[in-house]
């Protein structure tokens, strides 16, 4: 029930004195820590991993690069490949094209430790409308999206949403939990930080099919901006202790232009 | 275990052939006030020829006390009535009936006695204190709005759960470690506005106690505490109305004689209007919200005869919140107590109770998908309690109590175009039988032991899964309507012993067993009122707690100070807390998601009180620790739990200027809850996230606060009173923290920042109150 609750406070915050400041706090460091990111997508590649390493906090947001590793992914038919590093931490495939059903395996050698993770792509998910709704609160406009779900137990999606062609770094997880085999409609809500829309912005959403245990980790990672008792790391599917994830997904996009 | 039981059988004959065989006389009664015919709680009716003895009223107003053939004289005595003698020749039992006059309330003849002066060093009650709602009437408070859970914050051992709440934690204890007990029934969600109030009007409420874990064996099934709260019986002299004006509540009281000096009724009844601003906001995302609670408190109790008397009294209360039609949340409680106090004799009382009580919220969502769920706990109680009244060196207490809970986790009643299902109904039968004497073994000595005895039975209807580590259902059974899934037997032993060394000075100890079959699942800082009470089951085991503390109390000037110093340890096993990500929202399988665990919690407590005078008031200081240990928390080693405190310091001070103005301040002081801070950074998909190391390794800056009150009597005549009471919330502006974030910079892309969120700096309330 976090709406009631911040329905709440911003209800009590409106009618009393509520402030923010920024403020310095010595916060604990600690050791940089191997953060990896892998897609593969049922159209053609190149597919690109990430390697770079975490800073703390009162660092600037630049992550070095973990450069020298040797990176290979696999399927379960026997296909292989190890990617090309063509700047420092970024790892590219050829252009060869995931296809659902397969189970493929990532694995990195980092200075002769081991990290792997697999990951099997589900069937695609068309998407049916994009629609725009206005928000609870002020009369902000917000992107949604219908698709039907294709009725199997547990089928998991990720929506990336882009406004004017660019990314927006939110992360929107659903599932089919409560609607198997139902038509299922997702509202995006964006944060505070992104840009409003405005009529004739064009925005774009893909809607990735992706496994469970990638859900996991977009879910638990989706979590971290709530005020949870105990934050903790998201769930990651990679083996050894590395953060991140690696995900082989069947995509489908819809664009639309925001109306009048 | 059946050892044990042999035991205790072989003690409980021992004591009840040892009080039958004194032969004296009883003398025993009711003591109330003379001017609204109320019962008095927990006074003292003393003996002129036996300095060393008296006796205290029970619950509702009984005393009795037996002596020798003879002539005394008898004085009872309670605090702000003046006390009263009735000297008497005693050659058969005898019935007295006290009626006590308030003291005027002229500044040059303030003299209050207390319930008994010397109570802190006498009794053997240890870890317990008493609060009388007209004695921190004044106490100033946030909006105005007067709230008993909040006060008893000031005490040692006793903590808020955040900024502003009524929520609290005591030594240690969860929030829901806490038995709150509203005339018995228990209040499943003590709070409104997500917290910001608690349910008890103070205008209904007669009386709370409050005790950090070494409760009487009467009491059971919460592992930390037991807020027992009575409510006002009513005037049965006359009619009267009373009320009061606030900023963002008023409140009305109405009582009177349903047969005059034979029986009474009261109704109090309270509301906010918050949403009636929000209405007349031009922010048109702020007027269709919807923002409100109201209670009602009502009882009414009738005198049947010297031996019989009935009371009938319930509480219903509702939070409403809601966006125009898109979303609702209500939630409330209900209780309900039907009580038949009976005197069998003149030293037996016995009191019968049915008890009903309710927690439910409803959920409504009509946007896109439509959706109505209900979730609700409910419980039919019957408890039977027995007081009996030895030979002034013994008193005796047992009885037993039977609940059924029902658990109704999540219930669909209206849905379209998605598909959920209602969630598997529980059902539970708790019993407990107890036995407990309070025996005064030569002067110097005495002592309250004995124990309870505590079952608890899961019932089917309904699937039972057992899981495996991973938390996927290892095995599923079906159990039949009524049919026992598990059963819990646990044996909880209370002792608790006063050494008194002088009239002043004393040494108490005390050790109990406290047992929890009910667990509320939330993983919010503060709590929800969509919590989920789960019971005990296959899969999760009662929650245990064992408390030893000592203490040593003193009091000075003739009882015009009194004095304490506490330690506590307290061992906790099988806590409950959540793997990561855990998935507590309508899951079927929520069992699965727990971990188990336990803690350990121990402190000091200081506290000092002025009882009287034109300024009086108290300082409280608390030393603690309060740790949790789970496995793949912290690598498995003891880390602070979240509401572990170092330091904690509350002054209250109350002054009486003038026969018109009286002025009040208190200052709070405490240590930073343990939170978990990143400890580092990395980036995804353009998103900054953060990373983190130790659990509550870090902490919430230190919290401190100064309230100002006063209260202006505008007249008092003998029909009618008015009066404004004015409060400053947070007077000096510290800029205490509600939550810390993290974020990217706003002004630099590079960079991410931490920011404070302040709630309450400069609150001003007022209130405007009457009576006639």
């Amino acid at each position: 029930m976090r709406n009631g609750s911040i329905l709440v406070l911003i209800l009590v915050a409106s009618f009393f004195t509520s402030c923010k400041k920024i403020i310095h706090l010595d916060l604990n460091t600690s050791s940089p820590q191997l953060f990896i990111e892998g897609n593969i997508y049922d159209h053609s590649g190149p597919f690109t991993v990430k390697l770079y390493y975490s800073v703390n906090f009162d660092q600037s947001n630049n992550y070095p690069p973990a450069v020298g590793a040797i990176v290979s992914i696999a399927d379960d038919v026997g296909n292989s490949e190890q990617l090309t590093e063509k700047s420092p931490g970024m790892f590219y495939s050829s252009s060869w094209r995931g296809i659902s059903g397969r189970t493929y395996t990532l694995r990195v050698n980092l200075s002769g430790k081991i990290y792997s993770a697999t990951s099997t792509m589900p069937p695609a998910t068309q998407i049916a409308s994009i629609f725009f709704q206005k928000s609870l609160f002020g009369n902000e406009l917000f992107t949604g999206i219908d698709f039907s779900d294709n009725g199997n137990s547990s089928n998991y999606y990720r929506l990336v949403y882009f406004v004017n062609n660019v990314q927006q770094s939110e992360i929107h997880v659903t599932d089919n939990r409560l609607s198997q085999g139902k038509t299922i409609s997702y509202l995006i809500r964006p944060s505070d930080s992104a840009p409003k829309l405005k009529s004739g912005d064009k925005v774009t959403i893909r809607l990735e099919a992706i496994d469970q245990r990638v859900f996991e980790y977009l879910r638990t990672a989706s979590q971290m901006r709530g005020q949870s008792a105990s934050p903790a790391n998201p769930i990651s599917n990679i083996t050894n202790g590395a953060l991140g994830y690696f995900n082989a997904s069947a995509t489908r996009s819809l664009s639309a232009i925001v109306p009048q | 275990m059946k050892k044990k039981l042999v035991i205790f059988c072989v003690l409980f004959q021992l004591v009840i052939i040892s009080l039958f065989s004194q032969p004296r006389i009883t003398i025993s009664g009711q003591i109330k006030a003379a001017s609204t015919g109320e019962d008095l709680i927990g006074a003292v009716v003393s003996v002129k020829e036996f300095p060393s003895l008296s006796v205290a009223t029970n619950a509702y107003g009984f005393y009795s006390l037996s002596l020798p053939l003879g002539s005394y004289e008898l004085t009872a005595q309670y605090t702000g009535y003046k006390s009263q003698t009735s000297p008497l020749n005693l050659d058969k039992s005898i019935k007295i009936n006290f009626s006590l006059f308030e003291q005027s309330r002229e500044l040059e003849e303030v003299v209050v006695y207390s319930k008994r002066r010397d109570e802190n060093v006498a009794s053997t009650k240890m870890g317990m204190v008493k609060l009388d709602p007209t004695e921190i009437k004044n106490i100033p408070v946030l909006f105005g709005e007067k709230d008993l859970l909040k006060t008893i914050q000031l005490l040692p051992g006793i903590i808020p759960v955040g900024e502003g709440r009524s929520g609290f934690n005591v030594r240690g204890g969860g929030s829901d470690q806490n038995l709150i007990l509203l005339d018995e029934a228990t209040v499943y969600n003590a709070s409104h506005l997500m917290g910001f109030f608690s349910v008890f009007n103070s205008d209904a409420i007669k009386d709370i106690s409050v005790f950090k874990g070494n409760e009487p064996a009467e009491y059971g099934g919460r592992l930390s505490s037991v807020i027992d709260l009575k409510m006002n019986d009513g005037n049965d002299k006359k009619f009267g109305v009373s009320g009061g004006i606030g900023l963002i509540s008023s409140r009305l009281l109405v009582e009177g004689p349903i047969v005059k000096d034979k029986g009474s009724f009261i109704i109090s009844a309270r509301r906010t209007y918050a949403d009636l601003f929000l209405k007349a906001s031009p922010d048109t995302s702020l007027n269709k919200a919807v923002l409100y609670f109201y209670d009602l408190n009502a009882k009414a109790n009738y005198r049947i005869n010297a031996k019989n008397r009935i009371y009938l009294s319930g509480y219903f209360g509702k939070d409403v919140l809601g966006f125009g039609n898109t979303f609702g949340l209500n939630w409330g409680n209900t209780t309900a107590t039907f009580r038949w106090n009976h005197l069998y004799s003149d030293r037996l009382f016995s009191n019968s109770s049915l008890i009903f009580s309710d927690y439910n919220y409803q959920i409504n969502i009509n946007s896109g998908v439509k959706m109505n769920i209900i979730s609700r706990i409910q419980d039919y109680s019957l408890k039977q309690d027995f007081q009996y009244f030895g030979d002034n060196k013994n008193t005796l207490k047992f009885g037993f109590n039977e609940i059924y809970h029902q658990i109704i986790p999540g219930a669909i009643t209206a849905i379209t175009n998605v598909s959920l299902k209602s969630l598997t109904n529980k059902y539970a039968l708790e019993h407990a039988g107890y036995f407990t004497q309070l025996i005064n073994l030569t002067d110097k000595f005495s002592a309250e032991y004995g124990t309870r005895v505590s079952l608890f039975n899961l019932m089917g209807p309904g699937s039972f899964y057992t899981y495996d580590t991973t938390g996927n259902i290892a095995s599923t059974n079906e159990y039949s309507s009524g049919k026992f899934v598990k059963s819990y037997l646990n044996l909880e032993p209370r002792l608790s012993i006063n050494y008194i060394l002088n009239a002043e000075n004393s040494i108490k100890t005390s050790y109990a067993r406290n047992v929890q079959n009910l667990h509320l699942l939330s993983n919010s800082t503060s709590g929800n009122p969509t919590d989920l009470w789960i019971p005990s089951s296959n899969n999760v085991r009662p929650e245990l707690a064992d408390q030893f503390s000592t203490g040593y109390y003193r009091n000075f000037k003739e009882n015009l100070y009194e004095f304490s110093a506490e330690v506590y340890y307290k061992k906790l096993m099988n806590q409950i807390d959540y793997k990561n990500g855990a998935e507590l929202n309508f899951n079927e399988n929520v069992e699965s998601q727990i971990l188990f665990g336990n803690g350990r919690a121990y402190g000091l407590e200081l506290y000092l009180k002025k009882k009287q005078g034109r300024l009086n008031g108290w300082i409280s200081y608390t030393l603690s620790r309060t740790e949790r240990k789970f496995d793949g928390v912290n690598r498995g080693a003891y880390y602070p739990a979240k509401q572990d405190r170092t330091h904690d310091i509350s002054i209250v001070g109350l002054y009486e200027l003038n026969k018109r103005w009286s002025l009040s301040a208190t200052w709070v002081y405490y240590t930073g809850n343990a939170v978990t801070f990143p400890s580092g950074k990395y980036v995804l998909d353009g998103k900054t996230m953060f990373y983190y190391k130790d659990r509550n390794a870090n902490r919430m800056p230190n919290y401190h606060r100064l309230d100002l009150g006063a209260t202006w009597i505008r007249k008092r005549t003998a029909t009618f009173e008015s009066s404004w009471t004015f409060s400053l919330y947070n007077a000096y502006g510290h800029d205490n923290p509600y939550t810390i974030t993290f974020q990217d910079s706003k002004t630099d892309p590079t960079k991410t920042e931490v920011v404070q969120t302040t709630l309450f700096k400069f609150v001003p309330s007022f209130t405007y109150n009457f009576k006639f």
